[in-house]
């Protein structure tokens, strides 16, 4: 029983310190990948022990001017639900982590462990909701601060949200009809094998609509460009306008954590998660030799597997941040309510048709 | 009464008037050199050639004299041809160092090259060295090369000063203008020199390098140094204080005023400028404390009532000073009328002072003549500042007076500890100020407007040239604050209407306005 | 007039086939520029630049001889500074940043020359009518020194240290130059003597006591 805590704390701990850590380097990646892309350098004169090491200090002086900051709190502003509304943010979009499996089961000393912090049956559901809880930080944030700009950028962002969760929901519903389940991990393990012969059974190929709904849903979810209108960088005064300091910074991190939950998503749903085609238990199966695999070398393959997808998702996710311009309000909300929404509901009947002929 | 033809306009004009007084009537101007009203005339510069008709040559319109239809042209090709050819020769060997002149700016080589020369010049032959940066006495600096020869100093110190310092030696090229052996320009009028000439040969000392002459604003005032109070043009500078140590007086220039001081200044006028940026006293001074000019009035009126309780105002003395204007006195008097008692008077000893006969006048005070036309030279002060010694006063009011000047710095000392308040108002410290109890700033002369009357007893005006330094005020506007605190009224707001109540008052001014008296003054 | 729109097509509707077509543009640019970034590790395509930025300070661009920049006074072959304190700078000046005062100069044919010569640069305008108006080439704005930045108004105003050696920003401990003047940072203390450009020995004096008239 001790020992099923501690294994339980241990990989909490490693996600938790696996995604923090990844959502601190996006600020690095971000910037390096948007010089490169556009013909410059990047920042890169911050020293650590007077070495400039490709601009990775940067990441590292941001964070500590975050901390340093004065954190200010307006002087009409509710103090409780301002300090809480970040948190709420940050705290939502990390337990979100739980339900996400990064690995097939280790037998390890005779147990088995199961590579996912929470073992939930409806694990989809439970990243939705925590998704959706989000909202809340958002809301309170804009609430709280008793400006009527960071009210009015709450409200913008909330709808937003709001608007593409729906779309977010029922795109998926193509792939919870095809795996049967809303255990994530029994859905990564469905995804293992091959169709028809050669590909991979992965919800990429089985549900391609059903993928760029997500993708763009996803996108607008996290608030990220194309779909950033609640931030707005420097255009548009958002819904976190009158925090500073390292509450802001919550928000900068909530963001980024979003990110990496949204490329472990679309890897777990869409790119077979940890599995890697010819791979399983058994062994590695290579055009028809199979090869013996150690247990513990194929659940770590699995990890390396799952991470590497989450890391190529990160990087199209900024990739397409650095490529496309921004929409404009109605036509966010008309994309999402007129053209998602609906492709989204003829996915669901078309699967739901094709499944009753099939079987 | 011959009538002459200049340009075109006729003119009748007395005889004996030469051809450039005659232009100058009827507005024609003809450049000149040596040629000065107020001198003999020369003609050796050359340049005022005219064309007279019927004349085979150019003439020289200085010392030509006006003839019965005589019919003269200034601007002929010929004329200008002349003026040109003069000034081509008397460039030929000046340095053209414009650029550390002090003259450049109202130099009429520069303004005369501008408008009559500009020529291609065709000296290649190396320039005379002559002198340079010379200083020939305590207040003027001399510079040989950029000399023309013109000899309007030399005609000064001959016919004006009568000392005679200034000759022309050698001859030719070589002929440069200098002081006789054993001699230094130490005379009191030397200042004069600098601006009879016309070229940057005679500069002064004492506005050597302090500014640039297009830095300098110019405002009209009569000099306060004496009772002859000569005409003056204030040249002062406010937007650049880091010339001349923040000073904003640079230097005084003599205003021509025919009944005064014509074209001239005696040097301690010229110097006298000094004052209004040196030694001021800026803020009030209450015993050793800087304080505010409602606390400080309010101490005094306290005391003055306290006085007038008790019954006892002859226990208070008023020393105004002849270096005020007729307003501010005007105003002591009025306060003084009000008070029953108080002894106000001006007449101080005289102190001994330099005097002659052409403008220096020995009595340094600018209105005498207006102390004694208000009557305020009755008691002599000596017998206040006696009563003050042996504790009779109580209260001992100096405005502009340096006591320990008049009456030396042990009674002062001795009537300062006696006095229960003793009041020092003027523009600048001295020793008496050192030693009163309450010090209050007052404005220099040259920050504030008011009127003089000099030795010839004429009405004449000086206007606000600076803004008040620190916290001072104008004596009149002072005294006007306390008369307010005493609950006593003026009858008047503004110095015109201040004017006016003393104009019709005093007898002898009686009918008298600012726009009456004028830029010039008028007799009374 | 009406602007009309054009219609967009299904295929641009669509959005999907310009979003791909965005992407493939900066996705060419990035492994171009990575793969000239990681050779350029490796110490190898030194002539291709990943990037069209300059890297200032180290790189700079070419500046034309003719630009105006920072001030600088220009010396005499015998080390004085050639300005003789006329002043005509200072009145053309349109930003009114430069101010003067003359002294006399030891030497009569010389005369005049600056005892203080300062320039704000927070004020100045670089219009450059400062070296126009000058008689004798004193004052020159040919030092290409463009980044001046200080952290405080005072520190942006050049005395005549500076501004005759244009290499010096910082004000320098020991005044080196050699002629009197009222230097800022001695507290307006005269350093420096004539006598290291004269030489000794009597100079002629500016007392008139002790001066004689010459003919």
């Amino acid at each position: 029983m001790i020992w099923d805590i501690v294994i339980k704390l241990v990989i909490a701990g490693a996600v938790f310190f696996f995604v923090l850590n990844l959502a601190g380097a996006h600020t690095w990646l971000e910037r390096k990948q948007s010089a490169v892309m556009q013909d410059r350098i990047g920042a890169n004169r911050a020293t650590l022990f007077g070495q400039r090491l490709l601009g990775i200090p940067h990441s590292i002086a941001d964070a500590v001017k975050m901390f340093t900051k004065e954190d200010f709190i307006p002087a009409n502003a509710d103090p409780f639900l301002h300090t809480l509304a970040p948190f709420l943010s940050v705290f939502f979009a990390m337990v979100a982590f739980a339900g996400i499996p990064f690995g097939d089961h280790l037998m390890l000393g005779g147990r088995m462990i199961e590579l996912q912090v929470a073992k939930v049956d409806v694990a989809l559901l439970y990243i939705f909701a925590m998704l959706s809880l989000g909202v809340y930080g958002v809301i309170l944030a804009g609430y709280a601060s008793r400006s009527n700009y960071a009210l009015l950028g709450a409200m913008r962002a909330s709808a937003q949200m709001i608007s593409y969760e729906i779309a977010l929901g029922a795109g998926i519903a193509g792939i919870v009809m095809i795996y049967g389940t809303l255990d994530l991990q029994e859905m990564v393990r469905a995804q293992g094998g091959l169709a028809w012969g050669f590909l991979p059974k992965w919800g990429i190929f089985l549900q391609p609509v059903a993928f760029f709904i997500f993708l763009t849903a996803a996108l607008a979810e996290t608030k990220r460009t194309p779909f950033d209108l609640p931030e707005g960088e420097s255009e548009i005064i958002g819904y976190f306008v009158e925090y500073s300091g390292m509450k802001f910074g919550m928000f900068f991190l909530t963001d980024f954590v979003e990110t990496i939950l949204v490329a472990c998503l679309a890897t777990t749903l869409f790119f077979g998660g940890w599995q890697i085609p010819g791979l399983s238990v058994a062994g590695f199966n290579f055009f028809g030799h199979l090869i013996a695999v150690n247990p513990v070398i194929y659940a770590l393959l699995g990890v390396m597997s799952f991470t590497l997808k989450v890391l190529i998702f990160c990087w199209l996710f900024m990739a397409i941040r650095w490529t496309l311009p921004r929409f404009r309000y109605d036509q966010l909300m008309r994309l999402g309510w007129q053209y998602l929404f609906p492709i989204a509901i003829a996915n669901v009947v078309i699967t739901g048709l094709i499944l009753a002929l099939v079987k | 009464m011959p009538k002459i033809t200049i340009d075109g306009k006729t003119i009748e004009v007395a005889a004996g008037t030469t051809v450039i007084q005659a232009a100058e009537q009827v507005g024609v101007f003809i450049p000149r050199y040596c040629y000065h009203p107020g001198l003999s005339v020369a003609g050796n510069c050359r340049i005022c050639l005219v064309d007279v008709e019927k004349a085979p040559k150019l003439q020289i319109a200085c010392n030509t004299p006006v003839a019965e239809g005589m019919v003269v042209n200034t601007t002929s090709k010929k004329v200008t041809d002349g003026q040109q050819s003069v000034l081509e020769f008397l460039l030929a060997n000046h340095p053209l160092d414009c650029p550390v002149c002090d003259q450049s700016g109202e130099c009429d080589l520069q303004n005369f090259y501008m408008q009559y020369g500009r020529y291609d010049p065709r000296f290649e032959e190396q320039k005379n060295k002559k002198p340079k940066a010379v200083p020939i006495g305590p207040t003027v600096m001399l510079d040989a090369e950029r000399c023309v020869l013109c000899s309007r100093c030399v005609r000064f110190t001959d016919e004006i000063t009568k000392t005679g310092e200034f000759g022309i030696f050698n001859r030719g090229e070589k002929a440069e203008i200098g002081l006789y052996p054993g001699k230094t320009l130490d005379n009191d009028y030397s200042g004069n020199v600098v601006d009879i000439c016309p070229v940057g040969a005679l500069t002064d000392r004492d506005f050597r390098f302090k500014a640039r002459v297009w830095y300098l604003s110019t405002a009209p005032s009569v000099c306060n140094g004496c009772s002859q109070g000569c005409n003056i043009d204030v040249h002062y500078v406010l937007d650049r204080p880091h010339l001349a140590d923040g000073a904003r007086v640079m230097r005084l220039k003599p205003r021509y005023n025919a009944d005064v001081n014509q074209w001239w200044i005696c040097d301690e006028g010229r110097y006298g400028f000094k004052s209004a940026d040196q030694d001021r006293i800026e803020k009030i001074s209450l015993k050793g404390a800087v304080a505010a000019w409602d606390i400080a009035l309010t101490q005094i009126a306290t005391a003055v009532t306290k006085l007038k309780a008790a019954n006892q105002l002859s226990a208070m003395a008023v020393i105004p000073s002849a270096q005020l204007t007729i307003e501010d006195l005007y105003a002591v008097k009025k306060l003084t009328d009000q008070l029953p008692g108080v002894v106000c008077t001006a007449q101080v000893p005289p102190l001994p002072g330099k005097s002659d006969d052409l403008l220096m006048k020995a009595d340094k005070n600018p209105n005498s003549a207006g102390v004694a036309l208000l009557e305020l030279d009755k008691t002599p002060a000596s017998s206040i500042i006696e009563a003050a010694v042996s504790g009779q006063i109580k209260i001992l009011w100096v405005i502009g007076q340096d006591l320990v000047k008049l009456f030396g710095e042990e009674k002062v000392k001795q009537l300062a500890q006696k006095v229960e308040l003793f009041i020092y108002q003027g523009p600048n410290t001295n020793k008496t100020s050192s030693y009163a109890h309450v010090v209050l700033p007052a404005s220099h002369y040259l920050e504030k407007d008011g009127t003089f009357i000099n030795v010839q007893n004429r009405v004449q005006r000086i206007g606000k040239i600076l803004p008040a330094l620190g916290d001072s005020k104008a004596d009149w506007q002072i005294v006007a604050a306390l008369a307010a605190k005493l609950g006593l009224t003026a009858g008047w707001k503004s110095l015109p209407e201040l004017f006016v109540a003393a104009a019709a008052e005093v007898k002898p001014l009686n009918g008298l306005t600012y726009e009456k008296i004028g830029q010039q003054g008028f007799t009374v | 007039m009406a602007i009309r729109k054009r219609e967009l097509t299904f295929w641009e509707k669509l959005y999907l086939p310009q979003i791909f077509s965005g992407l493939k543009l900066t996705m060419k640019h990035f492994f171009v520029n990575l793969f000239i970034h990681m050779a350029h590790r490796l110490g190898l395509m030194k002539n291709s630049s990943a990037a069209v930025t300059i890297q200032y300070p180290e790189e700079r661009r070419w500046l034309a001889p003719r630009l105006r920049t920072r001030h600088r006074l220009m010396l005499r072959e015998e080390g004085t500074p050639r300005c003789v304190g006329c002043m005509m700078c200072e009145t053309i000046c349109p930003a009114k940043c430069i101010t003067i005062v003359a002294g006399e100069h030891p030497d009569p044919n010389v005369e005049k020359y600056p005892t203080r010569f300062d320039i704000d640069l927070g004020k100045c305008v670089y219009c450059g009518y400062c070296v126009e108006a000058c008689p004798e080439d004193a004052i020159r704005m040919d030092t290409q020194i463009l980044d001046i930045a200080a952290y405080s108004r005072d520190a942006m105003k050049l005395d005549m240290h500076e501004l005759l050696n244009p290499t010096l920003r910082k004000p320098l401990k020991e005044c080196e130059l050699k002629f009197p003047h009222k230097c800022a940072i001695h507290d307006g203390k005269i350093t420096g003597s004539w006598d290291a450009v004269y030489g000794k020995g009597p100079k002629k004096s500016n007392q008139f006591e002790s001066e004689t008239p010459s003919h």
